[in-house]
């Protein structure tokens, strides 16, 4: 009796994980993964914040190393001073790379929420980041989030707390777009992960193959994605390669997605589809 | 809840902000490290049945509440592993530094090979022939090293908790 009891119990865990696996649910998926994100989350800004400040350390004892090996008749003031100037280094980039942030929110013609990073996706099969804001503050799904350097990807999974926001170079995200040096240049955009060397990639399609692309063109969302969820002419990056389609009758680019190489610490989602 | 659970729990949690630190490499297809999946089985390996089931679906609730998508690949990947390493655990030297790399290596080849399915079955990634072989060749090399890494940092952390011995009454 107590067999067949387990059994009935293996059997239903065995359902049940198949069911969440197989069947798409997605109000309960959503619930339930925000419940694990909403507890992880301050470990996670915590976490992130450490990092931030162990990676401004390390850079500075990287200086104090090289200065060592180079100077080794230096006298420890001097040293001292050259990790101090280090120290600074890194807090002027710092500063440019806010102020850069910060005039790039004031003059963008967008309605946007600033989000810091927390954390990158954890087994390496999507392309995500997860960022330290959510429903709270005003962000939905299938949002536009862009950095200074262009397109960083669109929101798709909002806890109340954080949301993951899905890279251009995932080849789950498409992006409608068009060469922005020409009025009929449109394509799609589709992530193709990273290549050897870890620079995330993309490929416009479905470009008419009349056009004339070159290399260097500079390829901009072309606002006309069915849900509005990218607004118009948000810089995604430059064409490097070009090629013609297996059947001759569209042309392809290959591109760098630059917002996503080396990803900032701070992004913005477009909270309003219309201008503010 | 016992010190040892708690202990358990904080270990995953630990696991699981490293492995989102850590960098995807291209070499293994932009795969990480199974630092989680590695803590399951690390308990798997150690604690009795029941004590393998709660550290198995909790790595793994984790592990897929934090990868966007639906839940899957590590809740069915952990636990078949955990359950198939517990059933043995009595058989073989779970301490062992060959016995980890072997145990390593496929759970980076199984939990790869039971996510691709998944994702195959589901239509959720498209998968090429080359992007196959790179990952299930990374999720071997990334298995092999991180197990027996993360096991002895799980034991480190453990002993920075000893248990307290009972001495009776006094």
């Amino acid at each position: 009796m107590a067999l067949r009891k387990k059994r009935i119990v293996v059997a239903a865990v065995i359902f049940a994980l198949l069911l969440l696996a197989f069947v798409p649910m997605p109000s309960f998926t959503n619930k339930s993964k925000g419940v694990v994100r909403t507890v992880t989350a301050p470990a996670e800004r915590g976490t992130s914040t450490v990092w931030g400040r162990l990676s401004e350390a390390g850079a500075a004892i990287r200086g104090i190393g090289g200065t060592a090996e180079k100077n080794r008749d230096l006298s420890q003031e001097l040293v001292r001073v050259q990790a101090e100037l280090n120290r600074l280094r890194n807090a002027e980039q710092d500063n440019v790379r806010l102020r850069r942030a910060f005039k790039f929110y004031n003059e963008s013609p967008f309605t946007m929420v600033p989000c810091d990073v927390v954390s990158r996706n954890i087994s390496g099969w999507w392309s995500t980041v997860r960022l330290g804001k959510g429903s709270k503050d005003g962000i939905a799904k299938n949002r536009a989030v862009i950095s200074p350097d262009g397109l960083v990807g669109k929101t798709t999974e909002v806890s109340p707390f954080t949301t993951e926001v899905l890279l251009v170079s995932d080849p789950a995200c498409r992006v409608s777009a068009k060469i922005d040096r020409l009025e009929n240049g449109f394509g799609l955009v589709r992530g193709m992960g990273s290549n050897i060397k870890g620079d995330p990639k993309a490929k416009m399609e479905f470009i008419n193959k009349d056009v004339e692309i070159r290399v260097g063109d500079e390829v901009v969302t072309s606002g006309l994605s069915s849900d509005g969820a990218f607004p118009k002419g948000v810089h995604i990056g430059y064409v490097e390669k070009v090629f013609r389609d297996k059947s001759g009758l569209f042309q392809y680019a290959e591109i760098v997605p630059r917002a996503t190489v080396g990803l900032l610490d701070y992004v913005f989602v477009v909270s309003k589809k219309e201008a503010k | 809840m016992s010190k040892k659970r708690l202990i358990m729990f904080a270990t995953v949690l630990i696991g699981a902000l490293l492995q989102q630190l850590l960098p995807g490499w291209a070499v293994f297809g932009g795969l990480k490290p199974p630092i989680l999946a590695a803590l399951a089985l690390h308990y798997a390996l150690r604690q009795n049945r029941r004590e393998m089931w709660i550290s198995v679906f909790t790595a793994a609730l984790v592990q897929d509440g934090l990868e966007i998508g639906p839940f899957g690949p590590a809740l069915i990947a952990f636990p078949l592993f955990g359950w198939a390493a517990n059933r043995i655990h009595t058989e073989i030297f779970s301490d062992g530094f060959v016995t980890q790399l072997i145990f390593g290596a496929l759970l980076g080849v199984f939990t790869v090979l039971v996510t691709m399915i998944l994702y195959a079955l589901t239509g959720q990634r498209p998968l090429t022939l080359g992007q196959v072989f790179l990952r299930l060749s990374g999720g071997f090399w990334l298995g092999l090293f991180t197990l027996p890494a993360a096991s002895f940092a799980a034991k480190k952390f453990a002993s920075l908790f000893p248990e307290r011995r009972g001495y009776g009454w006094q």
